[in-house]
Order: C-alpha cells, then sequence, then structure tokens
C-alpha cells in the first residue's frame, strides 16, 4: 500500500512537472508564433535575405551614322576594408600596420595618382564615430576605404590577379565605368560634359545636360534567400525590379562633316587669329545641324585644358549684334510685300546720311543704286532707307517672322532668344539700326535659322540636333517641327533675294572669295562692331553666311570670326575663305554635282566682271561729268561774283576753285 | 515465425487456416515497401532536382558573370575602335605615312538608279535608319547623269 502510494506521488509529480513543461512551451511558443510573430520574422528574414541595388549604364551619344561621340568606359574602383584587414591580422596592430603599408605601396606602384601614405592613413582608419539622433556618440566599425577610382578594365584585371597572389586581405574591386569622349575636342562645346559624385553623374552642360533625364539609367533592386555562401537559394521566394539603361542619344551631326568644319576652323584660326570663332552647318529643308564647331575648345577627357572662354556655348548662349548679316531679312520681307522691287533705285548719299540726328555711315561710298545693289554692296543707308519706307511695325513683323527674339528650338539648354525689344520700347533711331543688325542682339543659331528660312522659301522651321533616342528596340524619332505656311506672300521673294545674294560672291560683291567653282553660293557678309563696356569699340565681329547651291540648297553655312587680329577685319576677307573652303568639301562629301561646267562658270563670271567694268566705267563717267558741270557752274558764278567786284575778266583764276573742290571732295 | 507466418494446427474441423493468410501478410508488406519506397523515391528525387537546380544555377551564375565580362570587353573595345576613327588619328596617320588620299570629286559620282521592282538594301546597311537608304534612294531619282 505504502509502495503503491509513493509511486503515486511520483507520478503524480512527473505528471505535473510534464504538463507544467508542456505548457510553458505552448506558453512560449504563443509568444514567438502569435504575439513576437512580426518582429522575429523580419528579424530572421533580415539574417538571410539579401537586398542588392542594380545599376543599368548611362546612354550614350552617337552622330547621325552611329559613330560614338561619348560612351562610357569600363573602369575599376579598388576599396579596402579597414576593419576587416585588421580582424583578418587577429588584431594584431603590427601586422595590420605592415600589411596597410604593403597594399599602400603596392597600389602607388601600379596605380596613377595615388598616394601610398595617403593610402595608408585611409587604411589604418578602422573606426569612426558618429553621432545619433539623441546626441550620443557612437564608435563604428570602418569597412570602406577608397584605395584608387576609375582604373582601367584590362589594367585592374592584371592587378585583381596580383592581389590575389600576394594575398592582401580586404581588398576588393568593383566595376564602375567614367564617360569618355573618344574624338577629343570634337563637338566638345556641344556634347558637354559630367561630373561624379558619389557615383552619380551630375551633367554640368551640353547634351549631356540637356537630355539628362533620357540619359540616366533607372536603378533596379535584387531581394533574395541566401545561402551560407551567399548565393542565392533558388527555390526560395526572391523578387526583383528590372534595371532599365538610359536611352542612347543620335544626333544630327555627322561626323565626317563636322571634322571638315573643325579643320577649316583650325586654319581660319591660324590665318587671321582671332579671339575666337565658329561655324554652323544647317540643313534648310528640316532644320538638322549637321556639323557645329567653335574655337576655342577644350578636351573633356582632360579637365585641365578648360577654361571659362573655351567651355562656353557661343553657338546657343552668345547674344551678339550680327551687323550687315541681318539686311537679307528686311529686303526680303521689302520685296515680299511689295515696299519695292530689284530695281527700284534708292540713293545711298554718297556714303553718309542723317536719320534722327544721327549719322549713318557706309563702308564704301554708294550712289543712287538699285535695291540688289544695296544687298550686293551692303549699304547700310540703302537698307536703312526701305527700312524707314516699311515703317517700325513692318520691321519689327519681319524681323519677327524670321524668328528673332525667339528661341530657336534646338535640344540645346541653356539657349538665349537674344535681345529683340518689343515695338512700344523702340526709338527713333531703331527703325534705322536694327535693320543694319544694330541694337539688337542674336544668336548664331537664331540666324542660322533665320537663313534656313530664306533658303527653304520661307519656311520657318525649327533647329534639331538630336535624331532620335533609342534603348533596345525602343526608338523615339524627334519629329521635325517646320510650319505648313511659308512667310513669303509672294512665291518669287525667294528667287528675288537669293539671286541678291548671289550678287555677293560675284564681281562687285563684297566677298568673292566665296564663291565656289561650278555653283551659285548665295551669301551675305557681316562687319558687326563689338560692343564692350556699353560702347561700340574697334573690335569686329566678322561673318560670312550663305547657302550652296543657291537655287536648290543643300546646307547653310554661317562662319563667324571674333576679333581677327591678323590681315583683314571684314567679314568677307576673314571668313569668306573659310566659307568656301568647308562647303566646298561638304559639296563634295555630299556628291552634289557642280550646277556649271568650269567653262560656264568662268564665262559668267567673266560676263559679270565685264559688266561691273563697264558700270564702273559709266559711273566714272557720270561721276567726271558731274564733277565738270559743277566745276563750270562754280566758275560762272565766281565769275559773276568777281564781274560784279572788280569788273575784271575772271580768266586768270581757275585754278585756285579747282584744287579747293577737289580738296573737298577727297 | 512469428503469429502471421507460423504454421498453425489443422483446426478441429479439419480446414488448414495458413496457407490462406500468407498472401495477405506478404501483400501488406509489398505494399508498405512500395509505398516507403515511393516515398523515399520523391525525396530523393526532389533532393537530386534541388542539387541539380542549385548547379544550374551556379552555372548560369557563372554564365552571367562571362558574358558581364565580353560585355566590358566589348564596350572598352568600342571606345577604342572609336578612338582609332576619329578624324585626329586618321588625320595623324595620314601624315605620318604620307599617303596621298584627296577627297573625290563629285563628278566621279555616279549615283545607281534602283531598277522597279528591285529590292530595296536593308536598312541594316544603315545602321538601321530606313530614312537614309530612301534618301539615298530619292538622290539617285533626283540626279541627272545618272546611270540607268
Amino acid at each position: 500500500m505504502t509502495l503503491f502510494r509513493s509511486m503515486a506521488i511520483r507520478m503524480a509529480l512527473v505528471y505535473i512537472l510534464l504538463v507544467g513543461g508542456f505548457g510553458y512551451v505552448a506558453y512560449a511558443l504563443y509568444g514567438v508564433q502569435i504575439t513576437r510573430h512580426d518582429e522575429l520574422f523580419e528579424k530572421a528574414q533580415h539574417t538571410y535575405t539579401t537586398r542588392i541595388e542594380t545599376h543599368g549604364t548611362r546612354g550614350e551619344i552617337y552622330d547621325f551614322g552611329g559613330s560614338l561621340l561619348v560612351g562610357n568606359m569600363p573602369t575599376m574602383d579598388v576599396v579596402g576594408d579597414p576593419a576587416n584587414i585588421y580582424i583578418l591580422n587577429k588584431k594584431d596592430v603590427e601586422k595590420t600596420e605592415t600589411e596597410c603599408r604593403m597594399i599602400a605601396d603596392f597600389f602607388e606602384r601600379n596605380c596613377e595618382n595615388v598616394n601610398a601614405d595617403e593610402i595608408f592613413r585611409r587604411l589604418m582608419r578602422r573606426s569612426f564615430t558618429t553621432t545619433d539622433k539623441n546626441g550620443e556618440k557612437k564608435e563604428q566599425d570602418c569597412h570602406y576605404a577608397v584605395i584608387a577610382t576609375g582604373v582601367e578594365y584590362e589594367k585592374a584585371k592584371e592587378l585583381r590577379n596580383k592581389v590575389k597572389e600576394l594575398s592582401f586581405h580586404g581588398v576588393s574591386f568593383t566595376s564602375s565605368y567614367r564617360r569618355k569622349y573618344p574624338k577629343n575636342t570634337m563637338l566638345a562645346n556641344i556634347l558637354g560634359l559630367t561630373n561624379v559624385s558619389y557615383d552619380t553623374f551630375v551633367p554640368v552642360q551640353g547634351i549631356e545636360r540637356s537630355l539628362n533625364e533620357a540619359m540616366t539609367a533607372t536603378s533596379g533592386s535584387m531581394v533574395y534567400e541566401r545561402a551560407r555562401n551567399g548565393r542565392s537559394v533558388t527555390f526560395a521566394n526572391s523578387r526583383s525590379e528590372p534595371t532599365l539603361d538610359g536611352y542612347d542619344i543620335f544626333l544630327t551631326i555627322r561626323e565626317p562633316l563636322q571634322a571638315i568644319v573643325e579643320e577649316e576652323l583650325d586654319l581660319m584660326c591660324e590665318r587671321v587669329k582671332p579671339h575666337a570663332a565658329w561655324a554652323i552647318l544647317v540643313d534648310p529643308t528640316n532644320g538638322d545641324v549637321l556639323a557645329a564647331a567653335q574655337r576655342p575648345t577644350f578636351n573633356p577627357n582632360d579637365r585641365n585644358t578648360m577654361t571659362p572662354d573655351s567651355s562656353t556655348n557661343r553657338l546657343s548662349e552668345l547674344a551678339l549684334e550680327p551687323g550687315s548679316i541681318m539686311k537679307p531679312f528686311v529686303i526680303s520681307y521689302a520685296l515680299d510685300r511689295g515696299f519695292v522691287t530689284p530695281g527700284t533705285m534708292v540713293d545711298c548719299e554718297q556714303g553718309v546720311w542723317k536719320y534722327a540726328g544721327r549719322l549713318l555711315h557706309d563702308t564704301h561710298n554708294v550712289g543712287k543704286v538699285p535695291v540688289t545693289e544695296i544687298i550686293k554692296q551692303s549699304s547700310n543707308i540703302g537698307t536703312a532707307k526701305v527700312s524707314v519706307m516699311m515703317g517700325a511695325k513692318n520691321l519689327d513683323t519681319a524681323l519677327r517672322s524670321f524668328g528673332f527674339g525667339q528661341k530657336t528650338g534646338i535640344q540645346l539648354k541653356p539657349e538665349t532668344s537674344g535681345i529683340f525689344r518689343p515695338l512700344e520700347k523702340w526709338d527713333s533711331l531703331s527703325v534705322s539700326r536694327f535693320c543694319i543688325g544694330q541694337g539688337i542682339a542674336v544668336s548664331p543659331l537664331q540666324l542660322a535659322r533665320a537663313y534656313c528660312m530664306i533658303a527653304n522659301g520661307g519656311y520657318k522651321v525649327n533647329l534639331r540636333i538630336v535624331d532620335r533616342i533609342e534603348r533596345g528596340d525602343d526608338v523615339r524619332v524627334m519629329p521635325v517641327v517646320k510650319d505648313e505656311k511659308s512667310i513669303f506672300a509672294n512665291p518669287t521673294t525667294k528667287k528675288m533675294i537669293t539671286d541678291m545674294m548671289i550678287g555677293v560672291t560675284e564681281a562687285g560683291g563684297t566677298c568673292t572669295e566665296a564663291a565656289i567653282e561650278g555653283f551659285h553660293v548665295a551669301g551675305k557678309t557681316g562687319t558687326a562692331q563689338k560692343v564692350i563696356n556699353g560702347a561700340y569699340s574697334n573690335r569686329y565681329y566678322a561673318s560670312f553666311v550663305g547657302f550652296v547651291p543657291a537655287e536648290n540648297p543643300r546646307f547653310v553655312l554661317l562662319v563667324t570670326c571674333d576679333d581677327p587680329t591678323v590681315g583683314s577685319r571684314y567679314g568677307g576677307s576673314a571668313s569668306g575663305p573659310t566659307f568656301k573652303a568647308i562647303a566646298e568639301r561638304t559639296l563634295k562629301y555630299m556628291h552634289v554635282q557642280p550646277q556649271l561646267s568650269k567653262e560656264a562658270w568662268l564665262a559668267e563670271r567673266s560676263a559679270a566682271q565685264k559688266a561691273l567694268h563697264e558700270r564702273k566705267v559709266r559711273e566714272d563717267a557720270l561721276v567726271q561729268a558731274r564733277r565738270e558741270e559743277r566745276d563750270r557752274q562754280l566758275k560762272a558764278e565766281k565769275a559773276k561774283e568777281s564781274a560784279k567786284k572788280t569788273g575784271t575778266a575772271v580768266a586768270s583764276r581757275p585754278a585756285t576753285t579747282g584744287t579747293k573742290t577737289s580738296t573737298i571732295r577727297r | 515465425m512469428n503469429h502471421f507466418t507460423k504454421k498453425t494446427s489443422p483446426s478441429k474441423d479439419g480446414t488448414a487456416a495458413g496457407p490462406q493468410e500468407t498472401p495477405w501478410v506478404a501483400g501488406l508488406i509489398f505494399k508498405m515497401a512500395l509505398i516507403m519506397m515511393i516515398i523515399f523515391s520523391a525525396f530523393f528525387a526532389r533532393v537530386h532536382l534541388n542539387d541539380k537546380t542549385e548547379q544550374l544555377a551556379r552555372e548560369k551564375t557563372r554564365i552571367i558573370e562571362q558574358i558581364r565580362e565580353k560585355r566590358t570587353e566589348i564596350q572598352t573595345l568600342n571606345i577604342q575602335l572609336a578612338n582609332l576613327r576619329s578624324w585626329d588619328n586618321v588625320n595623324a596617320k595620314i601624315r605620318q605615312y604620307n599617303l596621298a588620299l584627296r577627297a573625290v570629286n563629285p563628278s566621279q559620282v555616279r549615283h545607281m538608279k534602283r531598277f522597279e521592282g528591285e529590292v530595296a538594301a536593308p536598312s541594316s546597311l544603315y545602321g538601321g535608319d530606313t530614312r537614309i537608304a530612301d534618301s539615298a534612294a530619292n538622290s539617285a531619282q533626283n540626279t541627272a547623269g545618272g546611270i540607268q
């Protein structure tokens, strides 16, 4: 009985313990599975789940035909893990120091721009202090020390193998890339450049900046459960957000034409030694910029070549007084609206004309000439008189219809819209000055666009420098923005103004240097005084702009020389030969057949020369006749006066009068 | 011999129980063995499959890494190619080797007019851009004196 009782007690105890034990387990299980489920599940997930940020590559820039202009050069960054180096050296300070010194020396020997002492200092910095939100300072292990950045890929692979051989601890290589400009200075001011800030490209200027959004890659991520070796467990859950590379940009630029323009611009700089120079080649039918160059420029691969002067994009950012290259716009509008005809005679006042209390001069003394000659001889007075004839309102309409005061629509930022005062702010002098390119500031792009309008028959077209953007199969072509209606009401206006502009490159014109064998070249010179500190200076913008072949233009080309210091300062002499050189090579590149045979072209030119000679002879004879007539009148008047005073004969005194008259005329 | 297999003495009514009980037991054992075999087979198949998947995943990672390396090499080569094709470089070579090169005269160029029904050149010839092919065709049509 006693035995049974003690057994019963023991069994009861065991039973209670078991029940208690199971109860506790159940309680703990409840706590783990129900109460703290979320917290613990998150902890566990954090332990075995890895999240990796994936980065795409920035879009590249190509020319129209797919030649690479800006690319991504694969490189590697070398980073060290100071805390790990210390731990892997069993926390032995002496051993750690030795290894860090070896690593630093190794990379100084093998990489450029690496300082061993600086690397050693970084690698020895095993921890750093941080301050949390509550202001408490915390000591944290340092796992990241930059050893070298932008190491070329092939070189980095060699270094990685050597590092393995030498068994350096805590050194890793991470893939990266940097922007590379394989054509060096070519198109540098248009392409722009980027800086790098914390692995992110920061666009600075040019296409890199204006199309940054399209070129920027979209980062993705990958979340997966990992095994002990760090690899993903294939049969476990994983999710990923795709990475998208940036769009590749295809410009309207043709690399061969760009090379031609740049080469000729360099030659011009050698010839006339200007402060700056630029040229732009545009297709007038669709506004495509085929080439655009400027000097000085810089090499984006070598930032030491950058100066504020060389890195500015003058083509879109500079607003300058254009000078005489504005004249065709005014004359064409006057022809179109019937204010004048090519034969209308305008008195150019022999080079000096007073209007609104101010004198206006011509470079050459021009008398009474038809409108055609105003463009050919680039008469300021003739153009101003036509402009005054049109009136301020019509002049304003004319210039605005050619796009002055508006942006050209090109995909470049920033772009100036120039300085063109609204009509209500014009003064009495404006009507005689805006028409000859004074008091109005325009950008080279605006000028090129306006000449495109003359060349294409008056259709306003936006300039395009980006043809299309592509990402795999996703191709987006930038539309051509062109007005359906011409600004010319008269269909013959284009021919009339083109014929006048052809005269500029023919005998008697202001730029015979721009004539091209076998072609009619329509152009206009411009020599504009530079405004420095609010006043006109003795420095000039010498420009020549034109289109070839004149009747069916394949391109519009503007060449400008900012302050030529050697040789002539005139647009015809400074920029004309460069225009010719570029245009000739461009026509050859485009395989444009000459309009005239060599013989026909020479015959045409000699006929023009002969006509000019005959006209000059006629004019000289006319001037001589007038001079003689005036002398005769003068003599007669003097004789009359002398007869009144002395009653003596006047025959002995004509020589003195004649001398005086000729002095005045000279 | 156990309870199920041992031979039992004939019953009093003369019927023999042993030979009828044996197939039932054997069947049970066979069925259990079969089930166990299926379970183990499924288990090992799953393990084998996982192992295979892991192997393939490793292989995939290796190939992806190889592709990445090749792409990187291609990118590097593309940059080098663009550099070599730059006019600066070409011009320097022309001068270095004193090559008597000159631009072609337009009169030396003849455009072939496309015959009716002729298949257009693939756009891949023009960097995938059909407009260049079209413009070449238009240019050919517009050119006077071209070979017809």
